[in-house]
């Protein structure tokens, strides 16, 4: 083996050492060792190895990635679950659905829930909310007023809210925000996305309430926005919201 | 599979792939969705993967599978394993400037580097493959990836290089430049 070719596999070399017990680079490593030369580049070549792995390492994900993958999977489980169900209950569940045709707001089971409404679901139960700054007191004072209709229209500033201290989720990518509000009592938590973000939610006409483990989500938009109110207050009273 | 296995995975997997999904897709939103549709896959198939120690390349190969899916290859690929070797020789100040720079530097700097080099030269720098696994990860004969990684580093060099040369953008303030407009 000349030294080109000892170069050629010490290149795919891990700095660290963590490749030692490979056999394959036996016979180069030991070359390195007597010929100093080949030595002194491949010690230069770990150091550089060595810094672009720190960098590289370095990189954190954006906040919200790894419960976006979790909730993510845990709705595309869903469905399994469902079909485990026992006769009876499927039966239980054609009932329901029944009684609800008619209705004047179409109830949504979690089978059927899109996967941004399904998240914030998630969020609203599980997750710890919060979030600072003098765009966010403007719009919660706005939520609370109990004049205020959500779907005439809200000043939503969203770059604002997003570089000013509004608690931002990541969901497929693109942001979501949220800010926590109180109406007669109930506690909601309003999501708002970018239209653009989410065509198909974005698309659809009305505004359309899904419940889930006892939590009820409201979701509708508007040219700019796509909004989702999630609460565990009873559905009627998010519907007095709009 | 159990929600806490796969939330074990999520935690021991999502960053190196966001890393890896960084340095192919170059923005952070396509990033995020390449390593959620990854772990959406896994969710709905991978979960019968018998071997757990197989997890890691799998999810390193679906991601990949999912950024070549996405996108039309171009003729681009072919036409770059026809570059010279890189250079055999490594100055020292090459190791200095990787240190002095940071992190999103380095990453700009990584993705100036052909795709078809840079997804088996970051799997290199995340080190969590080896060089059998990555060719394994991304379907390739051992001794391409050795040959990958070979001319990759030549490119990220260079790649390191011209962004040092350009240095950060300069600013001048209204005195400065006042005082430098007089005669």
């Amino acid at each position: 083996m000349n030294n080109n070719e000892a170069k050629f596999l010490l290149c795919a070399y891990r700095p660290g050492g963590r490749d030692a017990d490979d056999p394959a680079f036996a016979g180069a490593l030991a070359q390195a060792r007597q010929d100093p030369a080949l030595g002194a580049w491949f010690a230069r070549e770990q150091s550089f190895d060595t810094a672009m792995a720190a960098q590289l390492g370095s990189i954190a994900p954006p906040a919200g990635l790894r419960e976006a993958i979790l909730t993510g999977a845990r709705v595309s489980r869903a469905p399994q679950a469902a079909r485990r169900w026992p006769v009876w209950l499927a039966l239980a569940a054609s009932v329901a659905l029944l009684l609800g045709v008619g209705a004047m707001w179409r109830m949504r089971s979690a089978r059927q829930m899109d996967p941004l409404t399904a998240f914030i679901l998630h969020d609203a139960q599980f997750e710890k909310h919060g979030g600072h700054g003098e765009a966010v007191s403007d719009l919660e004072r706005v939520l609370e007023n109990p004049t205020t209709r959500l779907a005439s229209g809200l000043p939503v500033d969203f770059a604002k809210l997003r570089t000013t201290g509004c608690r931002t989720l990541s969901f497929a990518g693109h942001d979501v925000l949220e800010v926590c509000f109180g109406r007669g009592g109930s506690e909601f938590h309003i999501y708002m996305a970018r239209s653009a973000d989410f065509p198909q939610i974005a698309s659809t006409t009305g505004p359309r309430i899904m419940k889930q483990d006892g939590w009820s989500a409201m979701q509708w938009a508007d040219a700019q926005h796509v909004y989702v109110v999630a609460s565990s207050a009873d559905p009627a009273a998010l519907r007095a919201l709009l | 599979m159990s929600h806490e296995v796969f939330t074990q995975l999520v935690d021991a997997h999502y960053a190196p792939l966001y890393r890896f999904a960084l340095s192919l897709a170059k923005n952070q939103a396509d990033a995020g969705d390449l390593v959620q549709q990854t772990f959406f896959i896994w969710a709905t198939k991978g979960h019968s993967l018998r071997e757990a120690d197989k997890a890691k390349s799998w999810l390193f190969t679906t991601l990949y599978r999912e950024f070549l899916r996405g996108r039309r290859r171009d003729a681009r690929l072919t036409s770059v394993e026809d570059l010279p070797p890189g250079e055999a020789d490594l100055p020292a100040e090459e190791i200095d400037r990787v240190r002095r720079m940071d992190g999103a530097l380095v990453l700009e700097a990584l993705q100036e580097v052909d795709e078809v080099f840079r997804a088996p030269l970051t799997l290199f720098y995340l080190e969590d493959l080896s060089y059998v696994e990555i060719a394994e990860a991304l379907e390739v004969p051992v001794g391409t990836v050795m040959s990958r990684l070979s001319r990759g580093k030549a490119q990220l060099r260079a790649s390191l290089a011209k962004r040092e040369a350009a240095g950060p953008a300069k600013v001048i303030s209204f005195p400065d430049f006042k005082q430098q407009k007089q005669p």
